[in-house]
């Protein structure tokens, strides 16, 4: 059938894709970490990615930036290697705002690779109260060189792991999917008693569970990376393996029945009953406490600035893959159980 | 038979039968006296966040044992007897409705006997009166759906358990929270969008026993 063709060759896709093109250059970090008012001093960047021999010194530029309007521009860039910048930068006596000290983005500028920040890179610690905008302003931020090439953004604590968006959240979709179907099977069993609509919803729930199981494995493994162990109690992981075990429990309940036409029937029951607790399991509760996952405030999915359009490219096929996939697993579950009435001979 | 008659009759009918089999409510009660007599043993000083937590638990568990005879104690014969006589939605809701008295009572008592023998930490007792409200709202919802369930397999107890745990977490969760807010745990002013939370879980629930239950009670 087409579409099983087309469920491998978007996975293949999402896998090669996923895992072979390069993310854009970025900055892992920069030294010193802290610099004082007045001070002269050389800041040695660090890029990941980066290839700063491309071009030629006086073309890249490094900015240490307050705002919007005001900014130092560094002076003297001296290529180390690739991965290697330096620049000397004269801080300004003053600061444009009230305060004591302000965290300092780092903006470099290469024709070749293009624009990378670092936010919140370099501490600026104030000896005097003075507010003036002197040696801040004059030095604009224009005339970036944005690159448009087949890469993946550069997002500092996630770094090469953004790529596990591609397999982890297909999977909570598939399951969605998978779980949807089982319910509407499990309505069609209620209303035509046909033991071949129950066969298909548990074949669906068979599939959905897997995907959850893998959903929350890659969860796991981004976990340990990204906030540095694998399970941190975070209200959706808990609530996950929570709805898993409702799922879990449908099993139970099947296996519990002597007549196959009653177990059908009270586990179709359940199975209404276990889809509608997800959506509060899923969608309510996790608003209800903070979050670890990216845009946990009022939406339980991420924002739109954790996908940029090369990583649509991959995303959308992914899910498209995933789902079909999780199709072609139901319907293999859903012969397996036929088959194993004839050879039982229960028909 | 009118249907508020009828539902008048069959509510009645629950109390009467609990009535004559004094034996389950006075376990009911007793197991909670136990629970809160084992909490008291085992930490003498109860602090009021273990208080909420306990106090939670203890309701949890004395709630599913309350619900869990509500459909088993009725014979098939009598159960057959209801089918050709009422309508399903009529019997469920004179269930839920009877279980969400019986657990209220109970949650009452246990609170009682729990102020007496580990403090009472309640600040906000408005609060906490609501809290229990809707906690036994929706212990006697839940639980009388999945005992509908259980009842028809059969490990009914083991099945009850594990059938009403998950489901039963978003109720719990909104619950701790609430009560943490009435004992002046946490500071919350926007607590009545978790009430609301609540009474939407409710709401789903509710309606899904509705539509289910008349699949559930045919044999």
């Amino acid at each position: 059938m087409w579409w099983k063709t087309l469920s491998v060759a978007l996975i293949i896709y999402a896998i090669t894709a996923g895992m072979l093109v390069p993310l854009k250059p970025g900055i892992t970090y920069v030294s010193p970490g802290v610099v004082k008012s007045g001070q002269d001093i050389t800041l040695r960047v660090f890029g990941y990615n980066s290839f700063y021999t491309k071009a030629r010194a006086d073309e890249i530029r490094i900015w240490l930036q307050f705002d919007e309007s005001n900014a130092v521009l560094g002076q003297k860039t001296a290529i180390l290697n690739d991965t290697t910048v330096e620049a000397s930068f004269q801080m300004p006596s003053g600061m444009p705002e009230k305060g004591t000290f302000a965290m300092l983005n780092v903006i470099v500028d290469h024709p070749v690779d293009g624009v990378s920040l670092l936010p919140s890179a370099v501490e600026f610690r104030l000896d005097t109260t003075a507010t003036s905008k002197a040696g801040w302003q004059d030095n604009p931020i224009e005339q970036l060189h944005i690159v448009k090439d087949l890469s993946y953004p550069y997002r500092n604590v996630i770094y090469e792991s953004i790529r596990n968006t591609y397999y982890h959240v297909p999977m909570w979709f598939a399951l969605m999917f998978m779980f949807l179907g089982s319910v509407i099977y499990s309505i069609r069993y209620l209303k035509s008693q046909h033991l071949d609509d129950d066969k298909k919803a548990v074949a669906f729930t068979e599939a959905g569970l897997l995907f959850g199981l893998l959903g929350l494995v890659t969860g796991m493994l981004w976990a340990h990376y990204a906030w540095g162990s694998a399970w941190s109690n975070d209200i959706k992981q808990l609530m996950t393996a929570v709805a898993l075990l409702v799922y879990l429990a449908y099993f139970i309940l099947r296996s519990s029945f002597d007549e196959p036409e009653k177990g059908a029937r009270l586990s179709a029951v359940y199975n209404i009953f276990a889809f509608a607790s997800l959506v509060p399991l899923l969608y309510i509760v996790p608003r209800m406490f903070a979050s670890l996952h990216p845009g946990a405030e009022g939406s339980p999915a991420f924002g739109s600035q954790d996908l940029d359009n090369t990583m649509r490219m991959v995303f959308y096929p992914s899910i498209i893959g995933f789902s079909l996939l999780g199709l072609w697993l139901a319907q293999l579950r859903y012969r397996y159980a036929k088959i194993q009435d004839v050879l039982y001979d229960i028909d | 038979m009118q249907a508020l008659p009828l539902f008048f009759t069959l509510l009645r009918k629950e109390f009467v039968i609990e009535f004559r089999q004094r034996y389950a409510i006075s376990g009911i009660f007793l197991y909670v006296f136990s629970m809160v007599f084992v909490v008291y043993t085992a930490s003498i000083k109860v602090q009021p966040q273990v208080w909420n937590i306990l106090f939670w638990l203890i309701v949890l568990f004395a709630s599913i044992n309350a619900v869990v005879k509500s459909f088993v104690q009725e014979s098939g014969a009598r159960q057959l007897y209801y089918y050709q006589l009422v309508d399903p939605v009529i019997l469920v809701l004179a269930k839920i409705v009877y279980n969400t008295i019986l657990l209220l009572v109970l949650s009452l008592l246990a609170f009682g006997a729990y102020s007496v023998v580990a403090g009472n930490p309640v600040k906000d007792m408005k609060l906490f009166a609501i809290v229990v409200l809707l906690g036994s709202l929706g212990f006697g919802i839940a639980f009388t759906f999945i005992a509908s369930i259980a009842a028809k397999a059969n490990n009914s107890a083991t099945l009850m358990a594990i059938l009403s745990f998950p489901v039963i977490i978003p109720i719990i969760l909104t619950l701790l929270r609430l009560s943490a807010i009435s004992l002046r745990l946490i500071q919350d002013t926007s607590y009545k969008r978790d009430i609301i939370n609540l009474l939407a879980i409710d709401t789903i629930l509710i309606a899904l026993t509705f539509i289910l239950f008349p699949f559930i009670w045919r044999d």
